[in-house]
């Protein structure tokens, strides 16, 4: 069972590397190919390097100081992953416009312009970073936290200043924890396409995206999809690494937690200014424009509904789909360890590429069950598909985790009372890990809503979730408009987002 | 070895929310000299350990080292520029440089090689010089002891903390590690304080022994006058099983089930008979008693027995080598003076 679920999440790049390496029709010059590829690597590094700088000095600021709204702070940084990317896009790209009232203003009276445009490659990588920063905060923070106060304290007691301390000390044993927050954002980077198409940087994932929907051709899309697949993996590979080193000598011996370090208060009020610029650029400055800039337009309220409605629906059942096969991953991934493996492949896969691998088995579906009640059903459920794929190993991780609580002797306690071991599951393992699938499915939920590129390309006819909507009215430079399903968006994922970081926050090692 | 100076704590205290922290402590570290410092979890010892080191300021009292004051109220020098050595319970090795990385991370103040050498002259003197390149994660649990050991013991600090320093060796291996480190303890001239809960390890390597409880000092002295002179149950009951008896004011003596012995110096409203196990001896005559039970435990057994007094029953366990009554048989008991602990009730 368990393999047969990761090979849901594997069936969809296999359609791709076929149909990239079968001799269809793709008029794709390797000159673009090379372009997209390039823009990519670029836009990648660049989110690498800024991620890695806002997320590491905002996890050891919270970790080892105490300062003005640590506690609070320590929870909101991670709150950006509300956000898609598309949004914080449409809020720069509008307030920093070069006829906006803002740059109008700066050189006017500051007689000074700004140095680079958002529509840019710098633009979309500073926006990128903004968003994809909590991504390298949640994994340092957590491996700071993990790690024993006793080496940092150690090096103090063997006179290292408390930089010489951090820098040759706690980030080298988090490096693990780094690479793999960093090839998550990187990921995030290379999967996205609301916000990069927006800022009109071609990636990989734009180039996908425009062979299916301006040339209509899935082999030319496959084939641009291939690069990234490539990509893709080696990020997978690295962030494995990383978390298969990140237990190296944390988990051992009486865990405490770092003293914090008081600041003195000019060093405090910039230490809070710091992580309180990070939410407000990740977060709240974009938002904020957006909302201030759509309150003078009255939004097509039943479009709106139907498009949250939409959202929503598609968002609980991926979340309950997805959740039901990463827990059968789950329960047998003692038997098939190599199945969760398989299925991680689908986390790094980019939404666009899974929604071509599927796109090729649909059309065949489509011509064997025609007619639009069949045609709708079938859309609805490859959506789901997609997402599922996608998502599962996101889902995986904390239902393993929260399996891996349940002491397997009372698993073999069940199985002496004469319970089977689907019965065991039902009764004993399940229930016990329930806290994990509700985290699991809030994870798959927030992803969902905030998913575009797959919806755009595999949703049925007339099917627009808020995501679709507000990429159409952005397309139309109608950015007003695209700011009432962006924000509405946004306000669905928060409750589940707060959510999550609140338990992430509040969590310590060793427990659940 | 150069003149070093002596640590001393005066009138410290920490308090924590609701923990038990450590209330005026008075502390006195002597170089050459390995002080004990010994109590039960949340007794406030690894407070103590934590206020000299430096990574905690204390909430009153002062820590001067020599001349230098290093710690006053929610003030401390920062624990890189003490000179104080502190060897973690964990040992704390970084996972990321090898052994000689560890042993030279202390010493970057002095020219490489010069590092390098005094290094590998520790780890020789420590019997750890062919382990020089290896990574902490490949050493043995007592191989990872010594090099903590020396990596403290490189920057030749005042005063050498060690938490816990046997807690994470099994029994069999633990007395060996102890009997191995004290030399090179010793050697190094530091003021050495060991903080630990195992009465053992405390006895057999301190030369000044310091029993903590809730945060205050029960009693300090040598490891013998501490185990022969308790000032209280408590404070008995820290270096081994102990039972008391009542005892009654009788003139300038104390009148006991076991006998009459000398009252000590001092007044105190009550009075009470402390008794290890090994001190009383089953003998040919002495006070009757009845054996109500029997434990064998190899060299010895454990006798329990009932003596009838004037003021009610009393129950004791004995720790005798040699043949033992049967159970309901007669039995007489027999303490020597010299071993009556007669301590405030």
């Amino acid at each position: 069972m368990g393999l047969g679920a990761a090979l849901v999440a594997i069936l969809p790049l296999i359609g791709v590397v076929a149909t990239a390496l079968g001799d269809g029709q793709a008029d794709i010059a390797l000159s673009d190919l090379s372009r997209y590829a390039l823009t990519s690597v670029a836009l990648s590094a660049q989110v690498a390097v800024l991620t890695a700088v806002l997320g590491v000095t905002a996890a050891w600021l919270v970790v080892g100081h105490d300062f003005p709204g640590r506690r609070w702070l320590s929870w909101a940084l991670a709150l950006p992953l509300a956000a898609p990317a598309f949004a914080l896009a449409y809020g720069y790209a509008d307030l920093f416009d070069a006829a906006g009232d803002l740059r109008i203003w700066m050189r006017g009276t500051l007689g000074v312009d700004m140095p680079f445009e958002m529509r840019s490659l710098g633009g979309a990588g500073l926006i990128l970073s903004l968003a994809f920063y909590p991504y390298v905060y949640l994994a340092m923070r957590a491996a700071l936290l993990n790690q024993s106060s006793q080496a940092i304290e150690a090096a103090r007691m063997l006179g290292a200043s408390p930089a010489r301390a951090f820098f040759q000390v706690a980030l080298p044993m988090a490096r693990p924890a780094l690479a793999a927050g960093v090839a998550l954002a990187v990921m995030e980077t290379l999967a996205d396409y609301g916000a990069v198409q927006f800022l009109g940087v071609q990636t990989l994932t734009t180039g996908v995206v425009r062979a299916w929907f301006v040339f209509g051709s899935v082999e030319a899309a496959a084939r641009i999809a291939l690069p990234l697949l490539a990509f893709a993996a080696v990020l997978m590979w690295i962030e494995r690494m990383g978390r298969s080193g990140a237990d190296h000598d944390s988990g051992r011996g009486r865990w405490r937690p770092l003293t914090l370090q008081p600041l003195p208060p000019v060093k405090a009020a910039l230490a809070t200014g710091f992580c309180l610029m990070l939410v407000g650029l990740g977060l709240v400055l974009p938002l904020g424009w957006m909302a201030h800039t759509m309150i003078d337009i009255t939004p097509e309220w039943p479009r709106l509904i139907a498009a949250a409605r939409h959202s929503v629906g598609l968002a609980v059942i991926a979340a309950l789909v997805t959740v039901a096969l990463a827990a059968l991953l789950a329960l047998g991934s003692t038997r098939h360890p190599l199945a969760a493996r398989i299925a991680s492949l689908g986390y790094a896969t980019p939404g666009a590429v899974m929604a071509i691998g599927l796109l090729i088995p649909a059309a065949v579906l489509w011509r064997l069950v025609p007619g639009s009640v069949g045609g709708f059903g079938m859309g609805i459920a490859l959506l789901i598909y997609a997402y599922a794929a996608r998502l599962m190993a996101a889902a995986f991780e904390p239902i393993e985790a929260g399996l891996t609580r349940v002491t397997p002797s009372v698993v073999q306690a069940s199985r002496m009372l004469g319970r089977s071991e689907t019965g065991t599951a039902w009764a004993i393992q399940l229930p016990l890990a329930r806290g994990a699938l509700f985290t699991a499915a809030l994870v798959v939920f927030v992803d969902v809503m905030k998913e575009l590129p797959a919806t755009l390309m595999l949703r049925p006819f007339n099917v627009d979730t808020l995501a679709v909507m507000a990429d159409n009215y952005a397309r139309d430079e109608r950015l007003a408009n695209a700011g009432w399903p962006t924000l509405l968006l946004v306000l669905l994922a928060l409750p589940a987002v707060l959510w999550l970081t609140r338990k992430i926050s509040t969590s310590r090692p060793g427990e659940p | 070895m150069t003149d070093r100076p002596t640590l001393t704590a005066t009138g410290l205290a920490r308090r924590y929310g609701r923990d038990a922290g450590v209330h005026v402590v008075d502390l006195t570290l002597v170089p050459g000299q390995v002080t004990a410092l010994l109590g039960p979890s949340g007794s406030g010892k690894s407070t103590l350990l934590r206020l000299i080191a430096g990574l905690e300021a204390p909430d009153a009292g002062e820590i001067r080292l020599g001349e230098t004051v290093l710690s006053w109220p929610g003030q401390t020098v920062p624990p890189e520029h003490r000179g104080i050595g502190l060897m973690f319970q964990e040992h704390a090795l970084f996972p990321h440089k090898t052994v000689l990385g560890n042993v030279t991370f202390g010493l970057s103040h002095l020219p490489r090689a010069e590092a390098r050498d005094r290094a590998l002259d520790l780890l020789r003197s420590l019997r750890l010089e062919d382990r020089a390149k290896a990574w902490p994660s490949t050493l043995s649990g007592g191989e990872q002891q010594r090099v903590a050991l020396a990596r403290a013991l490189a920057r030749e600090p005042a005063v050498l903390l060690m938490d816990e320093p046997f807690s994470g060796l099994d029994a069999s291996l633990r007395a060996e590690v102890r009997d191995a480190l004290t030399p090179a303890l010793r050697a190094a001239g530091a003021a050495v304080l060991i903080v630990t809960h195992d009465a053992e390890d405390a006895l057999a390597m301190a030369d000044h022994l310091v029993l903590l409880d809730q945060g205050e000092v029960l009693q300090a002295g040598t490891p013998e006058a501490c185990y022969l002179r308790p000032v209280s149950l408590a404070a008995a009951r820290m270096l081994g099983p102990v039972e008391a008896l009542p005892a009654r004011v009788d003139g300038d003596a104390v009148a006991t089930p076991l006998g009459r012995f000398a009252k000590p110096e001092g007044e105190a409203t009550g009075w009470q008979l402390l008794v290890r196990p090994g001190d009383v001896r089953l003998a040919d005559q002495g006070v009757a008693a009845t054996v109500v039970a029997r434990r064998f435990a190899g060299n010895v057994t454990d006798v329990t027995v009932v003596m009838i007094g004037p003021d009610g029953e009393h129950r004791l366990t004995v720790s005798h080598a040699g043949p033992v009554p049967a159970i309901g048989q007669p039995a007489f008991l027999a303490l020597a003076p010299d071993r009556a602990l007669v301590v405030p009730a």
